[in-house]
């Protein structure tokens, strides 16, 4: 017990001297995440609009693969990213094994079909509210896709933080595709794995009160946002 | 453009659906201009040929012709009883149905906002408006796309008085010259206000056609009888 407050209290000694290999820890893990959540965000809610707006023939078939999806296994996919870019395998040339690159594909394989199903569900139903009335006025696909998307924007809020959860926790993929390596592919989780293992526990715990605090900030700033929306609009979402 | 041009004709309309008929075959010639009512008891098949008009559904065997082609959506806007509002201002609620804005149109977004009542709320987000504001919104928005046919289904079922009055006085007084308006309503009294033609339907099928003062006046179906005397609703 004496061990767990000793540590505690040297991590919050680590946290409020802005120690640099923590800090050099906590803005790598913040950049994958961004970039990871971005890219996921980007290409998952055009294409969940796009398919809970759409009818086509293997639609059932796309949107059952993508939810199945979103329980892929952390180290299947860092075990499959790693023989992709292995040096012997198909995109072994680019040499981005053990980059924060690879890490960031890695996490965008696992958080891609989050972003997608959940957009998917949001709009499917307000598909079912707008689709006559789009139908009725003609409006382009296009149109209706974006605005399907801006419309849901309070709700996608939600999606995107659920990205994020998964981003910022992940460790089974980036592990296995960062390697871990000290000041190039340490990331909060890889850290906290290894400096548990080593029985650093200060700098584990730090790490881990960092993680903790961030998906509260996070979590709390998205419902701020939302209450204030509500609270202007009158919307009952 | 003779008279026969200006028609609409319905020939052999029918519509089903898992095995049900909705819409038995249908023929009709209506007037191609003026307010025809489709009335009616609640389940009678009202909605359903509205839709059929509009080209929101696909009829099972039959064809509509307007004007001596067929009748296609690009002719027709459409108001359902449940306004469909976006999450956006009033006039941009407005400006989202046209292809191209421009300033021309603009200003005849805010005209017409203004003749429903909602000038001074253009800026507002259009979610907050109340259930007859966002229907007045919901006819401003079908007026702009200048439909040459208007379809209204039952329109002012639930809002408050005022609305259903202001909307009646728009249509009669603004639209009713200028292009043709199809009203879904299962109200008599506004029937009468409102209708130039009635088109009675029951249980699926068209049971009476006739302008609005000869079916008021002398129904000559029983079912009609009934329903104008407020046995069936």
């Amino acid at each position: 017990m004496n061990d767990i407050s000793e540590a505690f209290v040297s991590s919050l000694g680590l946290i409020l001297f802005l120690d640099a290999e923590l800090l050099e820890i906590i803005l790598l893990s913040f950049r994958i995440t961004f970039y990871a959540v971005l890219i996921s965000s980007i290409l998952g809610i055009p294409l969940g609009a796009f398919l809970a707006s759409t009818h086509f023939k293997f639609r059932n078939t796309v949107v059952s693969i993508l939810f199945g999806m979103m329980g892929l296994p952390p180290v299947v996919v860092g075990l499959f990213v790693y023989l992709l870019f292995s040096r012997s395998g198909s995109l072994g040339w680019m040499g981005l094994l053990y980059s924060p690159t690879v890490m960031i594909i890695a996490q965008v394989i696992l958080i891609l079909p989050i972003v997608c199903c959940l957009t998917f569900q949001i709009i499917e139903s307000l598909h079912t509210r707008y689709h006559e009335f789009f139908r009725s006025y003609r409006i382009a696909k296009l149109k209706s896709v974006i605005a399907y998307i801006v419309d849901s924007r309070f709700e996608l809020t939600t999606v995107v933080l659920a990205g994020i959860g998964r981003s910022i926790s992940e460790v089974g993929a980036i592990i296995i595709v960062g390697g871990n390596i000290d000041h190039v592919t340490r990331v909060m989780t890889t850290a906290i794995a290894l400096e548990t293992s080593k029985g650093n526990l200060d700098l584990a715990l730090g790490l881990g009160i960092i993680l903790l605090t961030t998906a509260i900030v996070l979590n709390g700033f998205i419902l701020f946002l939302r209450g204030k929306y509500l609270k202007t609009s009158g919307s009952t979402i | 453009m003779t008279s026969e041009d200006t028609q609409i004709s319905i020939n052999d309309l029918s519509f089903d659906i898992e095995g049900k008929t909705l819409l038995h075959n249908t023929n009709l010639s209506l007037n191609g201009d003026g307010i025809t009512v489709f009335l009616g008891a609640n389940g009678a098949g009202k909605t359903i040929f509205l839709k059929l008009l509009t080209g929101l559904l696909t009829p099972c065997s039959g064809s509509i012709t307007f004007q001596g082609g067929s009748l296609s959506v690009k002719t027709c806007a459409f108001v359902s009883q449940e306004p469909v509002i976006l999450r956006r201002t009033v006039l941009k609620n407005m400006l989202f149905v046209l292809e191209k804005i421009t300033s021309e149109k603009s200003t005849l977004a805010k005209e017409l906002l203004s003749l429903m009542g909602l000038d001074k709320k253009e800026h507002q987000n259009a979610i907050t408006l109340s259930a007859g504001e966002k229907q007045r919104l919901c006819l401003a928005r079908a007026i702009i796309t200048n439909p040459e046919i208007l379809l209204l289904d039952e329109p002012t079922a639930n809002i408050e008085p005022n609305s259903t009055t202001l909307i009646e006085k728009y249509l009669i007084q603004k639209v009713r010259s200028s292009r043709k308006i199809f009203f879904v309503t299962h109200d008599i009294n506004q029937a009468r206000r409102l209708a130039d033609e009635i088109v009675f339907i029951h249980t699926g099928r068209v049971i009476e056609h006739s302008s609005a003062e000869n079916f008021f006046e002398n129904p000559k179906t029983r079912e009609a009888r009934n329903y104008i005397s407020g046995k069936i609703n």
